[in-house]
């Protein structure tokens, strides 16, 4: 239901199915039935698509912007992987009293522990077996000592969360730009490619840069926090003083959102990281990530959490916060970070507080920007170029048709409405290419219109009635219309598997189009011919 | 009622082997150029654009009609043209593949150098399209999988509506004939081959089936009214049948698509260039190639079961 309020065009799709049933109930007339239906259609088609500039998507090639495809480096999770794997084997083979153990990744998978005495290797097996699952681990034994290696479904798993982790961090990095419909997805058939499309973007390199670049990670005093951007403000006042800034991001009420007015100077910044990662926080038992510092971080850090115990520090991520939480005591070499993460966002968090903002390095396949006024120029050369074809084929078809032209012309109207209705109701892309597939659209849809009338003529060439040839006309043409329309959908198709882009967008006008054609130069059509032959008797028809 | 032609009555099958030798000209004249120049074909063949072979494509719009000379002499490396009308100030700049490690920096170096070494004419807008050999080698592989998918299944879908194999297979012949003349026209006229031209290519491969089917759909229908007539009657009675239609719905769907070749503006050039000749070809090959494969094959069947 709530989609039915929601959407014009589905709303009008059941009025009109509603009032064709109503009018065939009450009318017992199929004519003026189809009359009340597709007139009802098309009005929903046009409700769809009006006002046309707003409802209908331009892609990247007519309104500039620019569109990138990055590769995710997955291999760096893995590396990650081992060497938490490294750090966790030695602290818990040391604290199982082995501290001999020489734990050291062997491979970008795996990781060996050598040096253990032969009386204790079945205690190291068993802590190992205790700390690494097998399902994501496989143990084996080696001359040496032991090897693990991290098993193929978790791979998979490990460079899926990776990709997925990548897509998060660079869409709130992208939210910051404040770009219109911005797409972000997975790409391609490999699994570890993602794609970007900013539309409308001018500011190319500031796109770029903020995609780029890494860790920008701070943790800032907290003086207030609001709900409203406003009620942080001193009365009368629209910015903050200069000392301080509003931030936004997750409240201090799980899944709530806050604003925090603070201080601009940073406690301590990214850098002053040495290492972080996740655990479980003994007091709450919830996932947290703990981090140690450099020594001149811990001097900073020390310095500013033993002046302001009690107060609230900010974690602050690529510009929104994570969580404040109080300051509890001095802090020097090490701490926390709480918040209400999930055992997985406390993994990712850690991966992107040690490697920078991305939990794996990305790397930049494709890139392409289209300024706004050749984006521009595209779209008059292809308004033109389409406006030309049809005023031809507009004309051509009222002088060889005379009258019947004129119903050739309402169905190609038709076809197009349908075409940018449904266009716009699907929330589908047009690109310069898609104008080219509307031209051809029309190409096809005059086709079919030829296709019936040259039949016809025939019909009425060999001394049929003007209804009889009529009739006929429609009847044999049906089965080529099929015929025709079914391998255009099939190469249609194949286009439409082409990716992203501008062939894609081609692809969709196509299919659409050809769907829009059956129903308008067909049905549409004959509809028109019988209503016109309807009620009198007509001798001649023209054609 | 308005006529073009009264009655056509043409012997168009009578004189295929004529037409046989003109396609054949064609096609192999088109990759005799293809292999003789190093377009499309070979290794290192170039005559693809910037998203099928990698590279830096950049088209910078100046405030004043640029002077091409000068813009080389700052990026010596690439190729740089006048792109669109004169009168916009935009040229296209080329540059070799580009590095997957820094994708545009060669962009970004190409764009300082030019704006250092010509102050006076400042750079409005730029557009860049820059391909990793990634992408590139992905794509290429691409097109020509989903091309050969799409042939396949046009082809399963015409061998069951027509039940025979060979009617499939004459539309599908005729089809591959249509898409090596437009490669071959492509190449003569030095055309690029971009995602738009591929585009065109497909489109081209539905126009033609369309084409074909029209035809043989008509085939169909006077195999059953007359069966006693010779398939060879048959399909040229249907072609002279449908030719008004032909001329009709193929002509404006030319003066369609010829008028994106001329007004398209330079995007589109190349696809409409493709359809131009498409069209052209698609309802050449249903007259030419696809009937008289047909009948040929009847014949040849008659000649193995004379009883038949």
């Amino acid at each position: 239901m709530d989609s039915l309020t929601t959407n014009p065009f589905l709303l009008w799709l059941a009025i009109s199915v509603a009032v064709g049933a109503l009018a065939w109930t009450f009318l017992r007339n199929e004519l003026r039935t189809r009359a009340i239906l597709y007139s009802s259609f098309l009005v929903a088609c046009f409700v769809s698509m009006w006002p046309l500039q707003e409802k209908l998507k331009l892609g990247l090639d007519l309104k500039g912007g620019m569109h990138l495809i990055l590769k995710v480096v997955t291999d760096d999770a893995l590396r990650a992987t081992v060497s938490d794997g490294v750090s966790l084997a030695s602290s818990e083979l040391g604290r199982a009293g082995m501290p001999g153990a020489k734990v050291m990744g062997a491979d970008i998978d795996t990781f060996t522990v050598e040096g253990i005495e032969p009386a204790r290797a079945k205690d190291a097996r068993t802590t190992l077996k205790d700390f690494f699952l097998s399902t994501e681990w496989n143990l084996n034994e080696t001359p040496a000592g032991f090897s693990l290696k991290l098993t193929d479904p978790y791979k998979r798993v490990l460079k899926e969360q990776t990709v997925q982790e990548s897509i998060r961090t660079l869409e709130r990095r992208v939210n910051v730009l404040g770009v219109a419909e911005p797409v972000i997805t997975a790409h391609g058939s490999t699994g570890d490619q993602i794609l970007i499309q900013l539309p409308g973007v001018t500011d190319v390199v500031r796109a770029k840069d903020m995609i780029k670049r890494t860790a920008q990670l701070s943790l800032k005093l907290v003086e207030n926090e609001a709900s409203t951007r406003e009620m942080l403000l001193a009365p009368g006042q629209t910015e903050p003083p200069p000392t301080m800034e509003i931030v936004t991001g997750a409240g201090s009420e799980p899944g709530t959102r806050a604003f925090y007015l603070v201080r601009k100077e940073a406690v301590i910044t990214g850098r002053d990281l040495k290492n972080a990662r996740p655990s479980i926080s003994p007091e709450t038992g919830l996932p947290d990530i703990q981090f140690s510092l450099t020594p001149t971080g811990a001097q900073k850090f020390g310095q500013a959490t033993g002046d302001n115990v009690g107060r609230r520090l900010a974690v602050i991520l690529d510009g929104t916060v994570e969580s404040a939480p109080v300051i509890n005591s001095r802090i020097t070499d090490s701490g926390v970070i709480q918040g209400t993460f999930s055992q997985e966002e406390a993994d990712t968090l850690a991966k992107v507080l040690r490697a920078g903002a991305l939990p794996a390095t990305l790397s930049f396949l494709q890139e392409q920007t289209v300024g706004a006024s050749l984006g521009r120029d595209s779209i008059r050369s292809g308004v033109l170029a389409s406006a030309a074809g049809m005023g031809f084929i507009t004309l051509f078809m009222l002088f060889y048709y005379r009258l019947s032209g004129v119903n050739a012309v309402v169905a190609l109207s038709a076809n197009l409405l349908i075409l940018l209705g449904a266009m716009a109701y699907a929330g589908a892309t047009l690109t310069l290419p898609g104008i080219a597939g509307i031209i051809l659209t029309v190409g096809v849809g005059v086709d079919t219109n030829v296709l019936v009338f040259e039949r016809i003529r025939e019909e009425l060439r060999s001394g049929k009635t003007v209804k009889t040839a009529v009739n006929n006309g429609f009847d044999r043409v049906w089965i080529t219309i099929l015929d025709t329309h079914a391998t255009a959908l099939i190469a249609a198709a194949f286009l439409f598997q082409f990716g992203t882009g501008a062939v894609r967008g081609f692809a969709i006008t196509l299919v659409w189009g050809l769907v829009a054609n059956v129903f308008a130069s067909y049905f549409v059509s004959k509809f028109l011919f019988e209503w016109v032959l309807g009620e009198r008797k007509a001798d001649t028809l023209s054609i | 009622m308005l006529e073009i032609l009264k009655n056509p009555n043409f012997d168009f099958l009578g004189k295929t082997k004529y037409f046989l030798a003109l396609s054949a000209l064609i096609i192999l004249g088109g990759l005799g150029f293809m292999l003789g120049t190093g377009m499309y074909l070979g290794a290192g063949a170039r005559g693809y654009g910037v998203e099928f072979s990698g590279g830096t494509q950049l088209i910078i719009k100046f405030e004043k009609t640029p002077e091409i000379d000068r813009i080389r002499s700052a990026v010596a490396e690439a190729t740089i043209q006048t792109y669109d009308a004169p009168a916009k100030n935009q040229v296209i700049v080329r540059l070799a593949a580009a590095d997957e490690t820094n994708l545009d920096e060669a962009a970004n170096r190409a764009k300082a150098a030019i704006a250092a070494s010509y102050p006076e004419n400042r750079i409005i807008e730029s557009s860049a399209e820059i391909v990793g050999p990634t992408v590139g080698a992905d794509l290429r592989q691409k097109a020509v999988q989903l091309t050969v998918w799409g042939l396949v299944f046009q082809l399963l879908y015409i061998t069951w509506r027509f039940g025979g194999a060979i009617w499939g297979a004459a539309a599908t012949l005729a089809v591959f004939h249509d898409v090596l003349v437009a490669l071959a026209f492509l190449a003569f006229f030095n055309y690029e081959i971009t995602l738009n031209v591929i585009a065109a290519l497909l489109t081209l491969v539905g126009y033609s089936v369309n084409d074909t089917i029209v035809i043989f759909d008509r085939a169909r229908e006077n195999l059953k009214l007359k069966k006693k007539d010779p398939l060879e009657k048959i399909l040229n009675d249907s072609l002279n049948q449908t030719l008004t239609r032909t001329l009709i719905s193929n002509g404006t769907t030319f003066l369609a698509v010829l008028g994106l070749f001329l007004f398209g503006g330079e995007v589109l050039r190349g696809f409409g260039f493709t359809m131009v000749i498409g069209i052209l070809a698609g309802t050449y090959s249903t007259i030419y190639i696809a009937s008289p494969i047909v009948v040929w094959w009847q014949k040849r069947q008659a000649g193995r079961v004379p009883s038949a």
